[in-house]
């Protein structure tokens, strides 16, 4: 294992040499994009981005995404469901496995991403983009809401230091 | 997982229905609300034969299910993922239930459980490996089909299915796999990929004998120590009840993916004559891929490729990145952009195939299903 340890190292110093601005302004981490402009909740590896007063954008990063097998079907709960933080929103299938799409967030789900529902490959191939899943809306400042990271520098930390743990346990390529 | 002690269940012969409904049952005392406490490892078997498929596969398609009715096949649909497979006193079923570990994303779940499974393997001698995202394999032939289940409070649900050996051509007459295509080649052909503990030992194995090896292996790889119980009442009750409901439902078998599955394949000409590649898909997914040729031995860089493709999406640069990476088209003669082609011709195959007949053949997890149309359907 070549790769330094990045935890705890502030985001440019993470981003080091093997890491730097791809396309779309995001940070690439030891070969995975990153946004810096969202919010992450660290164990489902969901992002959450403000998309309006009171909505927010909620998606997989390229990590969550691999780790959870390669996508073969998404579905998601009706507008107008309530949602709850660590509660499931939708249901992933993926190669082996199949269980839930975990909220990030609590409010209600406005609107599904229909495109990535009919074509998952969207969130492998832009999961910060295109590969959104759904919207929602929150109470309170949707920049800041609670149980996620949203500091840049802990977040170029955290996933750095998950990159190198997956790739270590050989959940995903060296 | 906890290393405290673990419930270990063992029972045989178990009915399609009843053994699925089971260990959803065991499921229901775990979750992240619920009362903390070790896993639940059940060993069994069923009865001979059970065909079970993938929670999201289209069992038409899948099975021959007039072949089932002659053979007194019982059929059902796991709750888990992975592709179609024959259970029966041969093969060993794994259930373990248990709360999904939080923080742990899927494939590390996966993994090291699979380890727990290959722990146990290589207490009979046998060395097998966890191939990414597909199965465990000894030296490139499947040994063990893996799966994970989720459910919304978070209890979770593995299963493996281990041959301890296998009947390959029972399999093939009641799979749908491409015997009409390859006629005599097919069991050839699936022995050249799949393997048993009764051939890795040179020794005859049954399902059930596997049991005390593979719990040795769950136990080590855990720290755990196994204490011998049974199913409570409640979950007894709950069991007969998922059995009836959802496992034994005309509605849980006819359930199906929204992605269609197709079947497709291509020639290639290589400088030692011709191969043909056979690609399953499930929306633009590679389900199996195959290579089948005038080979004396199956080249090691094509067991590479098939399983390089498995579970990969169908674009050039993701098929590209398997062939490169297996070796394949070195192995073949044959420039690597031709073999990537040779790929995608088959992967648009199917997709034609897929969308101009949503109900369609298509193959096993051991093996694909040849470029034939689609199969009429009752009702269809």
């Amino acid at each position: 294992m070549s790769h330094p340890h990045h935890a705890g190292l502030p985001a440019q110093a993470a981003a080091g040499a093997e890491s730097g601005r791809g396309a779309g302004g995001l940070l690439r981490i030891l070969g995975y994009p990153l946004a810096l402009d969202r919010q992450y909740q660290p164990d489902t590896h969901m992002w959450v981005l403000p998309a309006g007063p009171g909505l927010v954008r909620i998606g997989m990063d390229a990590l969550g995404i691999e780790t959870s097998g390669t996508l073969a079907q998404l579905s998601f709960r009706a507008a107008g469901t309530g949602l709850a933080a660590g509660r499931p929103f939708g249901e992933l299938e993926a190669a082996k496995f199949v269980g839930p799409l975990v909220s990030p967030v609590t409010g209600t789900l406005v609107t599904v991403n229909e495109a990535v529902a009919a074509d998952p490959g969207l969130a492998e191939q832009d999961p910060f983009g295109a590969g959104w899943l759904i919207e929602a809306a929150v109470a309170g400042a949707a920049h800041d809401l609670p149980g996620l990271l949203a500091d840049p520098d802990e977040i170029t930390a955290w996933f750095a230091g998950k990159v190198e743990e997956y790739r270590l346990s050989g959940v995903i390529a060296q | 997982m906890s290393s405290r002690a673990w419930r270990l269940l063992a029972d045989d012969g178990a009915g399609a229905a009843a053994g699925l409904g089971l260990d959803e049952a065991l499921m229901a005392g775990y979750g992240r609300d619920a009362r903390q406490r070790p896993p639940t490892l059940r060993l069994y078997t069923y009865r001979s034969h059970c065909a079970l498929i993938g929670r999201y596969q289209n069992l038409e398609a899948e099975v021959d299910l007039d072949s089932c009715a002659r053979t007194g096949t019982q059929v059902s649909r796991r709750p888990t993922g992975g592709g179609a497979i024959i259970m029966g006193a041969g093969q060993l079923g794994v259930a373990l239930a248990s709360t999904a570990p939080a923080g742990q994303r899927p494939r590390e779940i996966i993994e090291e459980l699979a380890a727990a499974v290959a722990a146990g393997l290589a207490g009979l001698g046998i060395t097998a490996v966890f191939r990414g995202k597909n199965d465990l394999e000894v030296a490139g032939r499947k040994i063990a089909g893996l799966g994970l289940y989720v459910d919304d409070a978070g209890g979770m649900l593995f299963h493996a299915s281990i041959l301890a050996d296998l009947d390959i051509p029972f399999m093939l007459q009641v799979l749908r796999i491409p015997a009409a295509k390859l006629a005599g080649k097919a069991a050839t052909a699936v022995a050249e990929r799949v393997t048993t503990v009764t051939r890795e030992t040179s020794r005859p194995w049954s399902g059930a004998a596997l049991r005390d090896a593979i719990a040795a292996g769950f136990a080590t790889a855990f720290g755990a120590t196994l204490e011998p119980a049974a199913p409570t009442a409640d979950e007894q009750s709950r069991a007969a009840a998922l059995a009836a409901d959802r496992y034994g439902a005309r509605s849980w078998l006819a359930d199906r993916s929204l992605a269609a599955d197709g079947s497709g394949s291509a020639v290639l000409t290589t400088p030692a004559g011709l191969a043909r590649i056979y690609v399953t898909t499930h929306g633009d997914l590679v389900k199996n891929a195959i290579v089948v040729g005038d080979f004396n031995a199956l080249p090691a860089a094509l067991v590479e490729l098939e399983s390089a493709l498995r579970w990969r999406r169908l674009d050039e640069r993701s098929v590209a990145a398997a062939v490169a990476r297996s070796g394949a088209a070195g192995a073949l003669g044959v420039p690597a952009g031709q073999l990537t082609l040779a790929v995608l011709d088959a992967g648009r195959q199917a997709d034609q195939r897929a969308t101009a007949a949503p109900v369609r053949a298509t193959g096993s997890c051991y093996f694909p299903d040849p470029d034939v149309p689609a199969p009429a359907l009752n009702g269809a």
